[in-house]
């Protein structure tokens, strides 16, 4: 049992900027985590609070919501809407028994590839560090 | 119906190989239960490529499709299309980035590969939830709702009324002309009196095409670029509170200026000072041709004091030292023996006349004082005294008659329209540009443009000039006959399981959703709807699905993401 951990973590990336950011990792040829899965949603207020619980019920050690900038949003203020739900979602993880570290909220541009995979990494060594969802499989909605 | 599922996997050339195992993906995907066939191209975008995907959905006759490629971004609409050309619904279809988010990440070709047969896994498991949907098409309305009756909003109406295009302008008072109809003189060395402002309201009222709402307020505007619904609510005495809706393709915001409320400051002593007046007041006098202090005499000396409310703002308003200019030329020539004095902290004279208009105020004698800011107005014995400080050192004049002219602020209704239309306004609360250089009239709304002073200080030629900028953009946009095609992914509302609690009201910042009051259910405009998403998000019980970005269909992408 002396396998190295390897985390399993949801991105969810809205359509206008960070996925387009995470295509232009890609096409830079920049190294990404094959840990990170993505999900596009078309806005980063298109993220509901209950796939990021229902993602950790699944067994995911880590979850990155990611959106435009503030002011850049292509449907104005929708991550806005990501980010209170980002900041009510930290405020009940205790109460899970997960640490706030596994949820984070990042915001990537469509040009900012070396941003994408610069937090990439540094999350997924976070959560290499924290180790294995703690709760997977245990709490149930 | 038995779904049957085709599997695409584009090479991309040598881009994928490279680093994705495809036989092993296509093993992987063959023992999937609905995948009735998994196929691999060399360069499925080429039109050999689409020929063949036309043709294979047909022989084998599926109902749902997934491509293997590059992102979404790149090839979606593409395959898309294919798939309605082979009498599939389009949006069956599922594109999954192999390329980009796979092949080009991953150095590792077992890591990669493996990740990639996830991705599409999960792009199965996804298609399957898909529903089919369909593409409407609007008619676009050409009509324009123009809001705020000054000289931008009616050179706006002017220019875009024709036979085939209502204007719908909207004033809140109760007449045309707005602040360029009260002044006096628009800047001598432009000619003749206010002739101008008198002559375009003349045409607007006998143009046809313009329908004027004369003490009106606009109380709610939504929808997107071609198809605007909007309600203007009358205050005219006979007809008050009577609201009329309109449809209208695009909407000018012309909603100009306020000056700066002078008792604001109490160092002016506006207000309680006597013969200490406001700039538009004194417009008032010159209309009126009666230059004279509130015991009926003439004064013998006045001093205009410029940048009122500058510093308090933080910009300089443009106009008004020519306008001061303008006033000062008008005293020397009408009352002949008048001491003028003007107090300034810089002079703005921009355009190519204004120098020449100052030397010759010079000329005629009117004196220049530089100052850094007006300590105090104050009455002293018959006269009025103007205490300043210019450089550290105080000093002060002392006149008959004191003439502000305050800066200009935005006007009352810019945060309230902003709110309805979710505009961006500035710091100093002027509606704020798309981009100041190169978009100038535009705004983050499709279909929302903005002239005149309600983007910032600006004289009468410039909103003019602006004016015919948005109408340019208007009618570039707005032709007749033209369709627009709306969202398809729009949001929609399951009626029994909607509470009625509103939420979502408040997280929609197109104003798409209303509230039914009758059903006790909040209601989609699908028109309106921009398909964000935000308001599924918000709802508490689940009623809000967000087509082809369904709970379920993410669902299967966490869901096989994490097996």
């Amino acid at each position: 049992m002396n396998d190295k951990f390897t985390p399993n973590i949801i991105g969810f990336l809205c359509n206008w900027c960070s996925y387009t950011g995470a295509d232009l990792a890609g096409t830079s040829r920049m190294k990404i985590p094959p840990s990170l899965k993505t999900i596009r949603v078309m806005c980063s207020g298109r993220i509901d609070p209950l796939f990021v619980l229902e993602s950790f019920i699944k067994g995911a050690d880590g979850v990155m919501m990611m959106g435009c900038h503030p002011g850049d949003c292509h449907y104005q203020k929708g991550n806005y809407n990501a980010r209170r739900r980002y900041v009510m979602l930290n405020s009940i993880f205790d109460t899970l028994g997960l640490e706030k570290k596994r949820i984070g909220l990042w915001w990537v541009s469509a040009s900012e590839a070396t941003r994408f995979a610069k937090v990439t990494n540094e999350y997924t060594k976070e959560i290499e560090k924290l180790g294995p969802n703690p709760t997977s499989k245990e709490i149930f909605l | 119906m038995n779904k049957k599922i085709g599997v695409y996997v584009c090479e991309c050339g040598p881009n994928i190989p490279e680093r994705i195992d495809i036989d092993k993906v296509i093993e992987e995907l063959s023992s999937m239960g609905e995948v009735k066939t998994v196929k691999r191209y060399s360069l499925l975008c080429s039109n050999d490529g689409k020929k063949f995907l036309k043709e294979d959905i047909e022989k084998e006759e599926l109902t749902h499709v997934v491509v293997a490629a590059c992102s979404p971004k790149e090839h979606e609409n593409t395959f898309m299309k294919v798939c309605e050309e082979a009498g599939m619904n389009p949006y069956l279809f599922q594109m999954v980035n192999i390329r980009e988010q796979c092949a080009w990440m991953i150095p590792d070709k077992e890591e990669a590969t493996s990740k990639a047969i996830k991705y599409i896994k999960a792009g199965v498991h996804r298609v399957l939830f898909h529903d089919p949907l369909k593409q409407k098409e609007l008619e676009i309305n050409v009509d324009v709702l123009v809001i705020g009756g000054g000289i931008s909003g009616i050179e706006a109406s002017l220019s875009l009324a024709g036979p085939n295009r209502k204007i719908h302008l909207v004033e809140k008072t109760d007449s045309l002309g707005g602040m360029a109809g009260k002044l006096s003189q628009i800047l001598p060395h432009q000619g003749s009196k206010i002739k101008l402002v008198k002559e375009k309201i003349e045409q607007v009222e006998n143009n046809e095409n313009i329908h004027v709402y004369t003490s009106s307020d606009v109380k709610e505007v939504r929808g997107f670029l071609g198809n605007f619904e909007a309600v203007v609510k009358s205050n005219q005495e006979n007809k008050e509170g009577i609201e009329e809706e309109i449809k209208v393709g695009a909407v000018v915001l012309a909603t100009g200026f306020e000056m700066f409320d002078l008792k604001e400051n109490p160092v002016y002593g506006y207000g309680e000072i006597e013969n200490v007046v406001s700039a538009l007041e004194f417009e008032e006098m010159i209309h009126s041709e009666k230059i004279e202090l509130k015991n009926g005499k003439k004064p013998k000396s006045v001093a205009l004091v410029h940048c009122a409310g500058r510093k308090e703002k933080g910009y300089c308003s443009k106009v008004c030292c020519l306008y001061t200019l303008k006033f000062a030329h008008y005293l020397k020539d009408n009352l002949p023996d008048v001491d003028v004095k003007e107090l300034y902290m810089d002079l703005c004279l921009p355009h190519k006349q204004d120098q020449s208009y100052f030397d010759q105020a010079k000329e005629k004698g009117v004196e220049f004082i530089r100052m850094d800011e007006v300590e105090k107005i104050k009455k002293s014995g018959d006269k009025i005294e103007v205490e300043y400080r210019n450089n550290d050192k105080a000093d002060k004049v002392s006149v008959d008659m004191v003439v502000i002219a305050p800066a200009m602020v935005p006007s009352q209704d810019t945060s309230h329209l902003a709110e309805l239309l979710n505009l961006p306004l500035d710091k100093s609360g002027f509606f704020k540009e798309l981009h100041e250089m190169l978009d100038p009239v535009a705004t983050p709304m499709e279909g929302v443009y903005i002239t005149g002073c309600a983007l910032g200080p600006r004289n009468i030629p410039e909103s003019m000039t602006q004016s015919h900028a948005t109408s340019g953009k208007i009618l570039s946009s707005l032709i007749p006959g033209r369709k627009v095609k709306p969202e398809v992914k729009v949001s929609e509302i399951k009626e029994d399981l909607c509470t009625g609690c509103q939420t979502c009201l408040s997280v929609c910042f197109y104003g798409a959703i209303s509230y039914d009051p009758f059903k006790g259910v909040s209601v989609v405009n699908e028109a309106i709807c921009r398909g964000c998403g935000s308001c599924v998000g918000s709802c508490p019980s689940g009623a809000i699905r967000s087509k082809h970005f369904t709970y379920y269909q993410l669902y299967q992408e966490v869901m096989e993401a994490l097996r």
